[in-house]
Order: structure tokens, then sequence, then C-alpha cells
């Protein structure tokens, strides 16, 4: 690469940086404002007696608003992107992380708004983007060519319900880690007006059932996408191998809370544990694969 | 008998040896054995048909019915599919009509009974398109296929557009490249023979594209002739670039003995054995060759089990996600969860 060209490269970089620092910001600022919630609480309770003014529900609709704000930013991110480089974040771990923490986002922000219920898990699954977020400000924002395989609507269906699949995980991982979190001394008083463990279990379960089901979709769609681009279905390539470990530890999970009378925490942990195999999936494979789909190049 | 084959414990129990299975299959060893999941598919397929005929928690559910029968379905079909596929390697030259004795790297099930033999196309040019790097973008394979009024028709695939005849599909690949074609007249007056050598992958061995070939003698012991192949491709890595050979030139160096001879397509050499003249610059392309009659199938059973599971879903939890908490200053304490048994009648 010359002088000339390097230059180019990096003013390129500038435009769809700032956005992305933006966007990050939003949602550092929705996990503080979701944490201020929580906290009130527990001074209200104890110096003020009186839970009225110290409800966090006062605190959702500002969580709400950074999160889509968040979401709204990271879009503009996306855009300056690909109008420079011609082609969706679908190459680089850069491109996966800035689209992960887009669609992580729009998905939470949806189902914070549609189920109240779920709303203080806030304070456990938003600072979960702030391990994608810094991630992907340690990248270097390097430009890449789309793939000759990558023309493929299938790539679109694939990666989009892998989206869905692990935002779905990322819920039930928040509510998961409310029954965990609400059952230390440290953090109990946190959570002391959530409804029951069992409720959040209950809706815990129905959210990664839910991701059992994105994730059924997300393996046929890549199924199709990997016959049509490489010739085969399933070739037991990092990222085929680990996303199925992953399909069965969920379905096996799934199968044995209806089985065993499995304690709720156990029950959380297992959730925790499908979606920190999901993450090692998504974004641990190139470390341990030089090609995460084999032919991909 | 029959509703112990089916329970959750040995569906447990067989997930845990298929995940075992999946990890040793991991970029699919050469020493592992393919038992280590037809066992655990084989003691799942056994389960799943036991379940479904017994657990009333499943065949009394329509969408759980469904999944299991999808599920069940795509072990059967994926066992079918490996029992009748094949996979091959085809290189075939530009001008030249397939042939199935042309496939390498074969590898097919017991039960494949394919129409390899009827297969007909002709292999026509190609181009393909490269970034500023190097980085490889579309290829587009022109193949020519006998229409209904004995002519041909042309077709031009490539990548995720693979020819697809009687179910074989032929996807095009990284590997391609150029081929000298050569004439080979023995002293003698013997019949001449024509042909091609096709070079190594361009441009990955841009810089190495070299062969060699032994001309038949009548007498054993032909002297080895080494090809050198100086191309003129327009190739560039700093800017955008498309390889076509019909814009490509090449002169081929040839080596045998002590000499050496440059020789621009046309023009012939005298070498030990007989003339060899060097005709023309032609190209060669690589094709990955895939064939299992369940694709369909598959698509399909996966399709109505998650159909199926979607629908189990919506009825047990569609409503229910809409739970709105009370307000917090009206809520009274709500009993925290002491023991695990207060979650009782668990679903999802």
């Amino acid at each position: 690469m010359n002088e000339a060209t390097s230059v180019l490269s990096v003013m390129g970089y500038a435009t769809e940086l700032p956005w992305l620092w933006a966007g990050l910001t939003a949602y550092v600022l929705a996990t503080l404002i979701a944490v201020m919630g929580m906290m009130r609480i527990r001074i209200g309770a104890t110096t003020v007696g009186t839970m009225t003014q110290a409800s966090p529900r006062a605190h959702e609709k500002f969580v709400l608003l950074m999160v889509v704000l968040g979401v709204a930013l990271l879009t503009v991110a996306i855009a300056e992107r690909w109008m420079r480089l011609g082609h969706g974040p679908f190459v680089n771990l850069f491109e996966l992380l800035m689209s992960q923490l887009w669609s992580l986002g729009l998905v939470f922000a949806v189902v914070y708004w549609r189920v109240p219920l779920l709303r203080p898990s806030a304070v456990v699954a938003l600072p979960m983007m702030w391990v994608l977020g810094g991630w992907v400000l340690a990248l270097q924002p390097v430009d890449t060519a789309l793939p000759p395989t990558y023309h493929n609507d299938w790539l679109w269906a694939h990666v989009g319900l892998g989206k869905f699949f692990l935002a779905f995980c990322l819920v039930g991982t928040g509510l998961a880690g409310v029954i965990l979190l609400r059952n230390t001394q440290r953090f109990a008083a946190w959570f002391r007006h959530v409804p029951a463990d069992a409720v959040l279990d209950a809706l815990a379960w129905r959210f990664m059932l839910l991701a059992f089901i994105f994730h059924s979709l997300m393996l046929t769609a890549g199924a199709v996408w990997a016959q049509d681009a490489w010739g085969r279905y399933w070739a037991w390539d990092a990222l085929e191998t680990s996303s199925f470990l992953n399909w069965l530890m969920l379905g096996a999970s799934i199968h044995a809370r209806l089985t065993y009378r499995i304690p709720i925490r156990v029950g959380a942990i297992a959730i925790i544990g499908v979606f920190v195999f999901a993450f090692i999936t998504y974004f641990g494979t190139p470390f341990y694969s030089t090609a995460a789909h084999k032919g991909v190049i | 008998m029959i509703r112990a084959l089916g329970s959750i414990r040995l569906a447990l129990v067989g997930m845990l040896l298929l995940a075992i299975g999946a990890a040793l299959s991991y970029d699919n060893p050469v020493d592992t054995p393919v038992w280590v999941l037809v066992a655990p598919l084989a003691f799942l397929a056994v389960n799943l048909l036991a379940a479904i005929a017994t657990n009333p928690r499943i065949n009394r559910r329509g969408g759980l019915l469904v999944f299991h029968l999808g599920l069940l379905a795509i072990i059967v079909l994926a066992g079918i599919g490996r029992l009748t596929h094949l996979d091959a390697q085809l290189e075939i030259t530009e001008g030249t009509a397939f042939s199935p004795s042309d496939l390498t790297h074969m590898a097919k099930g017991p039960w494949h009974s394919g129409a390899l033999e009827q297969l007909a196309f002709v292999q026509g040019s190609f181009t393909v398109d490269y970034s500023p790097g190097m980085v490889r973008g579309l290829t587009h394979s022109t193949v020519l296929l006998p229409d209904d009024r004995q002519g041909w028709q042309t077709k031009v695939v490539g990548d995720d557009r693979p020819l697809i005849l009687e179910g074989y599909r032929f996807y095009t690949t990284f590997n391609k490249g150029f081929a000298p074609v050569l004439t080979w007249t023995p002293d003698g007056g013997g019949e001449a023979l024509s042909g091609t050598i096709h070079m190594p992958s361009y441009p990955l061995f841009e810089y190495k594209q070299d062969s060699s070939w032994t001309p038949p003698n009548e007498k054993g012991g032909g002297k080895e002739i080494k090809f050198w192949l100086r191309l003129k491709t327009g190739l560039r890595e700093d800017a955008a670039w498309v390889l076509d050979g019909k814009t490509a030139t090449g002169v081929l160096v040839v080596n045998v003995d002590d000499r050496r001879v440059e020789l621009e397509p046309g023009q012939s050499v005298h070498v030990p054995g007989g003339v060899l003249r060097y005709e023309r610059l032609t190209t060669w392309m690589g094709y990955k060759v895939f064939y299992d009659p369940t694709l369909h199938w598959l698509f399909g059973a996966a399709i109505m089990a998650v159909l199926g599971l979607g629908t189990h879903f919506w009825r047990k939890s569609g409503a229910s996600l809409q739970i709105a908490p009370a307000r917090v200053k009206d809520a009274p304490e709500v009993p925290r969860a002491s023991s695990p048994d207060t979650a009782a009648g668990r679903s999802v």
C-alpha cells in the first residue's frame, strides 16, 4: 500500500468511527441510568422510607431512549462504512462486532419496550454490550472486500436469524443474571421489587426457546447458503461445529429443565453457559481457525 | 420398553454422545471414524421414534409432534444422503466436453446410482474479477449445453450459481488456470498427438507456471520435457483487474536436456523423439462436483421442524410474554422463590 492509499484509507475510517463512539456512549449512558434506577430504590428505601420517588420506572424511559439513540447512531456508523466499502458488515471481526452491537441493541430495545417485566435485567444485559464495545474500539477498522460467495441472499437470512438468536440469548441471560444477583447480599436490595425467581425463570426460558427456534432457522439458512457457496451444506468447519454444539447445548438444557426439576439458580447458570458458548462461537472462532467457514475466501 | 426407549433421559444421553461425535469430527480429521456420528444419530433416531409413539407430551401437541417428526426426518434423510452422495473434483479445458473419466478425488456412497454418463456440457471461456490487493471477486464461467434442436445453448455459472445437471451440481472454484495446446509428431511419421498441459492454478501460483511431460516412445524411456509459461495477463496487484483467457498471451519456454527454446503460438521445436508444436494458449476451470438427492427434502424437513416448534412456542408462550408488572408503588411484596419446587408446572 503506498502512502496516498494509506492516507485515503485513514480518512475513510474517520467517517464511521465518530458515530460508533457516539453509539457506544449512548449504550454506556443507558447502562448508568439503569443502574441508577436500581440503586435509587435502595437509597429511597433506607433513607426516605418511601418508594414513590425512588421508582425505577422513572428511569426506564430514559434507558429506552438511550438504547434507541445508540441503535440510531450505530445505524449511521454502519451506513457510513457500507457506503464507503459497498457491502454490508459481514466480513471481518470489526464489522461483525459493530453489527452485533447494533442488532443486540435493537432487539433489546424492542423487548425492553414490549415486555416491562424484564426491564430490571437491563443492568445485567447492557454491560455485556460494553465487552463488545470495548473490543470493537480496540480493533483496526480495516477495509474489506466481499468474498464472491457472499453475494447470496441466504447470507442475509443466515446472519439476520443468527442476530435474533444471540439477542434472545442476551435477554434470557439478563434475566438469569437478575436471578443470580438478587440472591447475593450485595445486590439483593436492587431487585427486591422484581417478581419472584420462578416468574423470571419462566420468562427467561421462554426467550431461550425463542432463541432455540432462531438458532434452528440460522443453521438451516446457513446450510442452504453453504450449499450454494461452497457446494456442501455441512462440513464440520469451525463455525459449523461450534454452532451445532451450541444448538445441542441449548436443546439439552431445555430438555433437562423439563425432565429434572433443576434448581432455578442452576437453570440460570445453564442459560448463561449457553450465552457464553454462543459468544465464543460468534467472536472466538477467528482465534482458533484461520477461516471461520471453510472455503470462505 | 418402548416408553423407556423414548425417555428424555436417553435423549440427553444421545445428545451428549452426538456432541462428543461432533467435537471429534471438527475439521473432518481422517483418523476419526464416521461411527462417532452415525452411532449417536441412530440412537437418537430410535429415541425420537419411541418418544413420538409413546410420549403424550409430544404426540398430543401438534407443534411438538411436527418438530420431532422433522428432526427424525432430518436424521433419516441425512443418512440416505450420505449413502447416495457423490463428491468429486474436475479440471476441464476450455472447448472440451465433460467426461466422467475426468473426475478426480471422487468419493461416493454405496447406493449412488446417478446418471453421470448422461451429463453433457462443453466448457467455454471464463472471467474472474479481482479487487485491488488480489482479492478474488465473481467468477463468470460460460458453459455450452445441448438444446432440443441439436444445437447448443450458452449458460453462465460461477460461485454460488452452480451448473445443475440431473441433480449433479458443478461449482466453480478458485482453482483455474492456463493450458498450452500442444501437438506432438513423433519422428518416423507416427500418428500425431494433440492435448493440453494444465499449468498450476492462476494467479495463486503466478510465480510457478511450470509443468513437464514425457512424450511416448515406442522404444521406451522418452525424454522428459519441462515447460514454463511466461504469461501476459494484465495482472495488477494494486488495482482492480479481470482475469480473462481471451486477452491473455503466453510464451512457452521448453527445456529438454540442456536446450532452452521459447515458442510463440504456432511455432515448433524438434526435440529428441519428435516435433513439439505450441498451437495456442487456452484455459482450464476447476469445478467441485456434488450430488445428493435429498437436498430439497432436507430443507423441507428442517423448515417443517422449525414451523412445528414455532407453533408450539406461539401456543404456549406467545401471549404470556406480554406480562406487565404491577405498578411499583402499589405492588405487594411478591413472594420470592424459596425452593426450586415453586417453579412447578414448567414448560417452555
